[in-house]
């Protein structure tokens, strides 16, 4: 995902991504570092990886978009090139008080996508229109 | 974006004015594919038809325009414009008419289906489709709005981005794909508001996704009069710093000013 992210999240998703790679583990100091750029959404983001949570969905046109299962068992879509999330959390944390980067279902897909977690699930093009629109979904 | 709402301005700029030399100065900034338009209606949808036609018959460009209301004529300025440049251009871009914000949201959403993507998707009046929204709704934005607003910004620059990437593997020319958008807030508009925070913070959504704002702001000053001209208006480019830009170089930053005379037609200069 192109991010809108600052230099350090970033680095620290690289980071993981090498350290997993090779080790198939996130060691303390990284998850140190997580919690310290991420806040409290972290550890909720990493129960949804752990919980496999993030499906990536691909459509013949080429189209993709994330698919992430909440805590509540509701689906919600995020997109590949920027941030968005149909959540509350997101809505009120991120949008109205710019307290927050983002929310625990988008670090979920950055994490499930460094450490190749993601599930994968092929729709059609006219189910993807209805996932990107929020009309509908699989 | 900018570098289309340039040439626009360049191309209505007078002949024998005095432009600044667009080769002075620091390197400009690098262009931004997705813009927002903020000002009055009338003025802000004539700029999006003129970015369509100049998109569209000068770099050939396909364009989906949406908007809520039907195009029942095009600007004075406009219809001089077509009658010189290739009109066969115009056929490049289709108007669609979303009734409400939903149907908006499917109609982007499925351009990844067309054959043919476009390169450039203008949305006119997001605020017409965001108040709209809201069942009953006719005075204000209300709370809800600020995740609507960011699904709507954020599924157009996702869209943008996904058919750039296709317009890149067909080494298409017309390749990256823009984004522009006009809105006007309760505010900007002068009518009252219940919650006069919620009208700002609409904009600042819709400034997390797109990447520079062409502000359009009326001159009640004497100049226009001073010009021969009905109105005049001050038409600021801005932006932050993307890593396209040139690390000395500047943020984009740009000032015009826009005569539209009695006849119609309309004379930018650059500032």
């Amino acid at each position: 995902m192109r991010t809108f992210l600052p230099a350090v999240a970033e680095q620290l998703f690289r980071d993981i991504q090498k350290i997993y790679e090779e080790t198939t583990q996130i060691p303390d100091d990284l998850l140190i570092a997580l919690k310290f750029v991420f806040g409290t959404c972290a550890l909720q983001a990493l129960d949804l990886v752990d919980q496999r949570s993030v499906t990536c969905l691909s459509s013949p046109s080429g189209r993709k978009a994330f698919q992430v299962i909440g805590g509540s068992g509701r689906l919600y879509t995020c997109f590949l090139s920027c941030h968005y999330c149909p959540c509350p959390a997101f809505t009120y944390t991120v949008l109205r008080r710019n307290q927050g980067l983002l929310c625990k279902h988008i670090l979920a897909v950055y994490l499930c996508q460094a450490m190749a977690v993601t599930q994968q699930e092929s729709v059609s093009d006219q189910q993807m229109s209805a996932v990107l629109s929020g009309t509908g979904g699989p | 974006m900018t570098d289309i709402l340039t040439l626009v301005f360049r191309t209505l700029s007078s002949q024998t004015g005095q432009n600044k030399d667009p080769t002075a100065g620091p390197p400009p900034p690098a262009p931004r594919s997705k813009i927002l338009v903020v000002g009055e209606h009338r003025l802000s949808r004539s700029v999006l038809l003129l970015a369509a036609v100049t998109a569209a018959s000068e770099l050939g460009v396909r364009v989906a325009f949406f908007a809520q209301s039907q195009i029942q004529s095009l600007p004075e300025c406009l219809q001089r414009c077509i009658a010189t440049q290739n009109p066969e251009g115009l056929k490049k871009i289709t108007f669609s008419y979303p009734r409400t914000l939903e149907e908006l949201l499917q109609q982007v959403a499925s351009l990844h289906e067309s054959p043919c993507p476009p390169s450039l998707i203008i949305i006119d009046r997001l605020d017409g489709f965001l108040r709209g929204a809201v069942a009953g709704s006719h005075v204000g934005f209300h709370s809800g709005d600020e995740s609507r607003a960011a699904h709507l910004a954020a599924l157009l620059c996702d869209t943008a981005a996904f058919l750039t990437e296709v317009l890149e593997k067909r080494g298409s020319s017309s390749a990256p794909c823009r984004a522009i958008a006009s809105f006007l807030s309760d505010a900007d508009s002068g009518q009252e508001s219940r919650d006069p925070s919620a009208t700002d913070s609409i904009l600042d959504v819709l400034d997390r996704y797109f990447q520079a704002r062409c502000t359009l702001d009326r001159d009640r000053s004497y100049e226009a009069a001073a010009a021969a001209a009905q109105e005049a208006w001050h038409v600021y480019l801005s932006g932050t710093k993307i890593p396209d830009d040139l690390e000395d170089g500047p943020a984009l930053a740009q000032e015009w000013k826009l005569f539209i005379f009695p006849e119609g037609l309309m004379e930018f200069k650059l500032v």
